[in-house]
């Protein structure tokens, strides 16, 4: 556990200098030390692997600086993903977790608040199905995870601004927690009522994940133009059931024996990352395939899908650690440019949605590890083998986008356009994306 | 009662109108094949045409579909206009038409400053956009300072949206600023939509409204409701903890104020080539210059705006964005971002490896980076070797051997006297940079000279990199030589030959003890050198 740094009980006589680091010293410092104790970890040497945590506890803390959070939070994952070699410790330590809903929606809206992501990504969307839906009577909405009123209440705005006055628009909204669905029903049709256009809100609860969405329940109707959004909802089906977590690090791991995990590992994500043909047999080929397969069934007239656009699918753990830690540092700087060290959202956003982000990463495997974040251009080849068309972004789209950003106020954020596809990046690199899609015949 | 011809095969219910029924039948969610009407089903339908050669509907292939609605045409194109609506002045040839209009005249008005009144909210919100009579008075007032087109339209769209009830004006959002009241709602109801955006004092941004006024195509969008809402939702809290910061006497300051504060702790100077304290005082005052003096036109305008309105549109948004702005200025000025640390780490580990085909932890956040943000490289190569270097070109696949591994950043595993040195040396150099405050770059430079230092000591050649022939001694030195990391990652057995001696293991099972986090840092990097090879693990108890 990271400990504030500097403490001087620890201190005491063994390193009063270590006190005196400046934060940039430290900082490398701590890099460092990560890489070898995730290097440790790779190869199960766990006694090494010990130490170097410990040397990095006396550093690292959840509300230092930069650096310091970010690696309290991976070698948390790293002692994770250690202490899952002992699977009943595991199970002991996390028995009495109790996982409350409503905090995970606050944070995620916490989320929202804080970072320009999801509104950028919501400006585009609704841009997006704007203007697809130029001259529609019926349309019809499917949001995959309806958890912010405002971004369909900026869309019911605009279309009741539309020239030909607004269609007829029916939301289906899906989501874990029937209280957020009501929520949203009610200022949906608060704001609906105002602006005077026919609506209609159809709520779906869906427990554990979109993969147990019976897509009957959705009514898409003949004659209506229908519209999905999926933001971040795609790539938690990239998980597959392979792997057993209890391969994942004997205690007394031969290196052979690891490094047969490891490859089957690569083995199963490489192939679900080099798209072999749809009939593969893979579990999460298989998964990904079919609900891109239900969503194309549906025929939607667009859909928009953000997702994160970095690489935390790698085959091996140091190639997620490396490069999450480049996308986790980009993120966490966003945070210190823009919301003071004090902040309890903010460290409630870093512990409780990136941490366990990180987490999932690092210290995950198979079908546990849900934060498959993939490149773009891994998403544009899938969703387009799935038989979808890549509409490509308006330019009053990526101008309105762009726009919202500078409004934001901190110039660090970008935004860029990729293959018809907006980038949203922090400095140089890319966070998340967004991607505009039409059925294919 | 006319025939309802059109009937439902459904429902067996009856409409006037075909298009009604097709309306209808709808709802009933046929499937695809059912939808469509096969030809021989349906007989060649009459269509009529307006008997005016005039007219467009003369044409046949601008006919009109059924009886009534061609004579309602040609009334109210052709005809004489007998019905007169009683409040108002408009006439109606078709006493349908009249009797609808009289139901809603006068129930529902917008009225735009200008005078226009409308009866639709779209075309009045379309017309406010451009009437003339606002733009002059909207030029009076400087213009708030959002730059993009969406942002204006939007807040706007959503702003006095609030505002308006059926056009009468509601003050809701009202404000300190005049403006925003006259704009918000005023009781003439036509306040210019996207002039509430102008809260009083900024500066920017003429360009943008022009640019805005001079669009002939507003779509609606929904970019700024975005805007507008923060605003709304009030990311408040934030705005109150860091006026809440003490350390900030002056109001204007209270964004930058935490910031400053915040940082003071890490403002020891942090330029890596500032060497004297007096750049740390000038980087400290600076900072609170910046924050007192509100220097910059940004700035200033930024806590005037804060100051201004605190409903409506863009002032709380933008008062967050200003204690952004002072923020993110204090952090970045004082303190570097994990961003630049990591690509600093990847630059350091090359200037200290003199073997090219080193792969080291350094090399792997290069191409980590490298990868990143311009590549879409594909880390997933799942045999082969080189996922992380391949972001390099440069770079060879590093061999298997793994030798090397034991990439130690401060010691020596062999011998426990050079590795004292080291240790010695390391806690010299970090007490060192205790005292002195400002020589980061001297104190990393020491560091590395230390490490090339007992680079030379070894007495093994100092190739532990890549290439070929595993040297368990021979560690690379630099900072952040994990070694061989990117071979181990790759999960492949390699050849490495495990100098495990005597000297590691004691030092193995010294590292667990806490006398000397360094040693045992050493130590474990030692035992990292012995488990990247096959054959024994150590300490893998």
């Amino acid at each position: 556990m990271a400990q504030l740094s500097p403490n001087p009980s620890n201190l005491g006589s063994p390193y009063p200098y270590l006190r005196e680091l400046k934060s940039e010293e430290r900082g490398l410092y701590l890099i460092h030390l990560l890489l070898t104790c995730a290097n440790h970890v790779a190869t199960g040497s766990l006694e090494s692997a010990e130490v170097a945590l410990g040397q990095i506890s006396q550093l690292s803390a959840p509300d230092g600086d930069t650096m310091q959070r970010i690696a309290a939070y991976f070698t948390e994952a790293l002692a994770e993903r250690i202490i899952k070699a002992w699977p009943g410790v595991h199970r002991a330590l996390n028995a009495t977790k109790i996982k409350i809903p409503s905090e995970e929606t606050m944070v995620r809206s916490l989320f929202y608040e804080m970072f320009p992501f999801l509104k950028v990504a919501f400006v585009v969307t609704n841009q997006a199905i704007l203007e697809a839906m130029e001259g529609e009577k019926m349309v019809h909405v499917i949001d995959l995870n309806a958890s912010e009123p405002s971004q369909w209440i900026a869309l019911l705005q605009a279309l009741s601004g539309r020239a030909e006055g607004p269609p007829h628009l029916r939301i289906t909204g899906i989501h874990q927690q029937r209280e957020v669905l009501d929520r949203m029903s009610h200022k949906l049709v608060e704001e609906a009522e105002r602006l005077d256009i026919p609506f209609q809100f159809n709520p779906i609860v869906v427990s554990g994940g979109l993969e147990n969405l019976d897509p009957e329940k959705l009514r898409v109707k003949t004659g209506e133009a229908l519209a999905i959004s999926s933001v971040l909802q795609l790539h938690p089906f990239l998980a597959s059931h392979k792997n057993p977590n209890s391969r994942l690090l004997q205690r007394q791991g031969t290196l052979g024996e690891l490094l047969l995990d490891q490859k089957d590992n690569s083995f199963d994500s490489a192939s679900s990352s080099s798209s072999p043909p749809i009939g593969s047999p893979s579990s999460s080929q298989g998964k990904m395939d079919w609900f891109l397969n239900v969503l194309w069934g549906l025929s939607p007239k667009v859909m928009v899908v953000t997702e994160q656009d970095s690489n935390h699918n790698g085959a091996t753990l140091m190639e997620r650690l490396l490069e999450a830690l480049y996308s986790y540092a980009a993120l966490f700087d966003c945070l210190e440019s823009t919301v003071p060290r004090s902040s309890i959202e903010r460290l409630k956003v870093e512990k409780m949605m990136f941490g366990e982000e990180i987490k999932n990463i690092v210290a995950c495997e198979g079908g546990e590890r849900k934060e498959r974040h993939e490149k773009l251009e891994k998403w544009i080849h899938r969703i387009e083998m799935a038989g979808f068309v890549n509409l490509g972004l308006s330019y009053y789209g990526m101008l309105q986008g762009k726009g919202l950003l500078e409004s934001y106020g901190c110039d660090g954020y970008r935004m860029k356009e990729e293959n018809g596809c907006a980038v949203i990046c922090w400095q140089d690199r890319p966070l998340y994306s967004v991607s505009s899609w039409r059925c294919r015949k | 009662m006319a025939t309802n011809r059109f009937i439902c095969e459904v429902c067996n219910k009856g409409f006037q109108r075909e298009q009604n029924l097709q309306l209808h039948r709808r709802g009933h969610n046929l499937p695809w094949k059912l939808k469509q009407k096969s030809k021989t089903e349906i007989p060649k339908r009459k269509v009529y045409l307006c008997p005016e050669p005039t007219c467009v509907h003369h044409e046949a292939s601008r006919a009109l579909g059924d009886l009534t609605g061609i004579k309602k045409h040609y009334s109210r194109k052709h005809g004489e206009k007998k019905w007169k609506c009683d409040k108002c002045a408009k006439r109606y040839a078709v006493q349908s038409d009249w009797k609808a209009h009289s139901k809603t005249c006068g129930t529902r008005e917008y009225r735009c400053d200008c005078g226009t009144l409308f009866s639709r909210r779209d075309s009045f919100i379309t017309h406010r956009a451009f009437c003339d009579a606002l733009a002059q008075e909207s030029a009076r007032n400087p213009p708030p300072s959002l730059s993009s087109l969406g942002s204006h339209l939007f807040a706007g769209a959503g702003g006095p949206a609030n505002n308006m009830t059926l056009g009468i004006s509601s003050t809701a959002h009202s404000s300190a600023a005049a403006d925003i009241l006259r704009l918000g709602g005023s009781t003439t109801g036509g306040a210019g939509q996207f002039d509430h955006l102008l809260p009083p004092s900024t500066t920017t941004t003429t360009t943008s409204q022009q640019q805005f006024r001079n669009q002939p195509h507003l779509s609606p969008s929904s970019a700024a409701f975005f805007m507008q809402q923060d605003q709304n939702n009030s990311y408040q809290p934030f705005h109150h903890t860091l006026m809440q910061q003490q350390f900030s006497s002056d109001p204007n300051n209270a964004a930058g104020g935490g910031a400053a504060a915040a940082n003071q702790l890490f403002n020891l100077g942090f330029f890596p080539n500032s060497s004297t304290n007096n750049n740390n005082a000038t980087l400290f005052t600076n900072n609170n210059n910046n924050n007192h003096s509100g220097g910059g036109d940004d700035q200033h305008h930024h806590q005037m705006m804060m100051g201004s309105s605190t409903g409506g549109s863009v002032p709380l948004f933008s008062s967050s964005s200003s204690s952004v702005h002072q923020q993110q200025m204090n952090n970045m000025v004082a303190h570097m971002s994990a961003t630049a640390l990591l690509q600093k780490a990847a630059q350091m580990g090359s200037t200290t490896n003199s073997n090219p085909n080193a792969t080291t932890s350094a090399s792997l956040l290069r191409s980590a980076f490298a990868a990143g943000p311009n590549h879409n490289h594909n880390h997933n190569n799942q045999k082969s070797s080189s996922s992380q270097s391949s972001g390099e070109k440069q770079q060879h696949p590093p061999p298997p051997s793994l030798g090397s591994f034991g990439g130690s950043f401060f010691g020596d595993v062999d011998t426990n006297n050079g590795s004292n040195n080291l240790h010695d040396l390391m806690m010299n150099s970090f007490a060192a940079a205790a005292g002195n405050n400002n020589n980061i770059n001297n104190n990393s430079s020491s560091m590395f000279d230390m490490e090339e230092g007992n680079h030379h000591n070894q007495s093994s050649g100092n190739n532990n990199n890549g290439g070929g022939s595993s040297n368990n001694k021979k560690l690379t030195r630099d900072f952040l030589g994990v070694g061989h990391v990117a071979a181990a990652v790759r999960g492949i057995a390699g050849t490495a030959t495990s100098n495990i001696s005597q000297n590691q293991q004691q030092q193995v099972g010294a590292a667990l003890e806490r006398s000397s986090s360094l040693d045992s840092e050493r130590n474990n990097n030692n035992s990292m050198g012995s488990h990247s090879s096959f054959g024994g693990n150590p300490s893998f108890q």
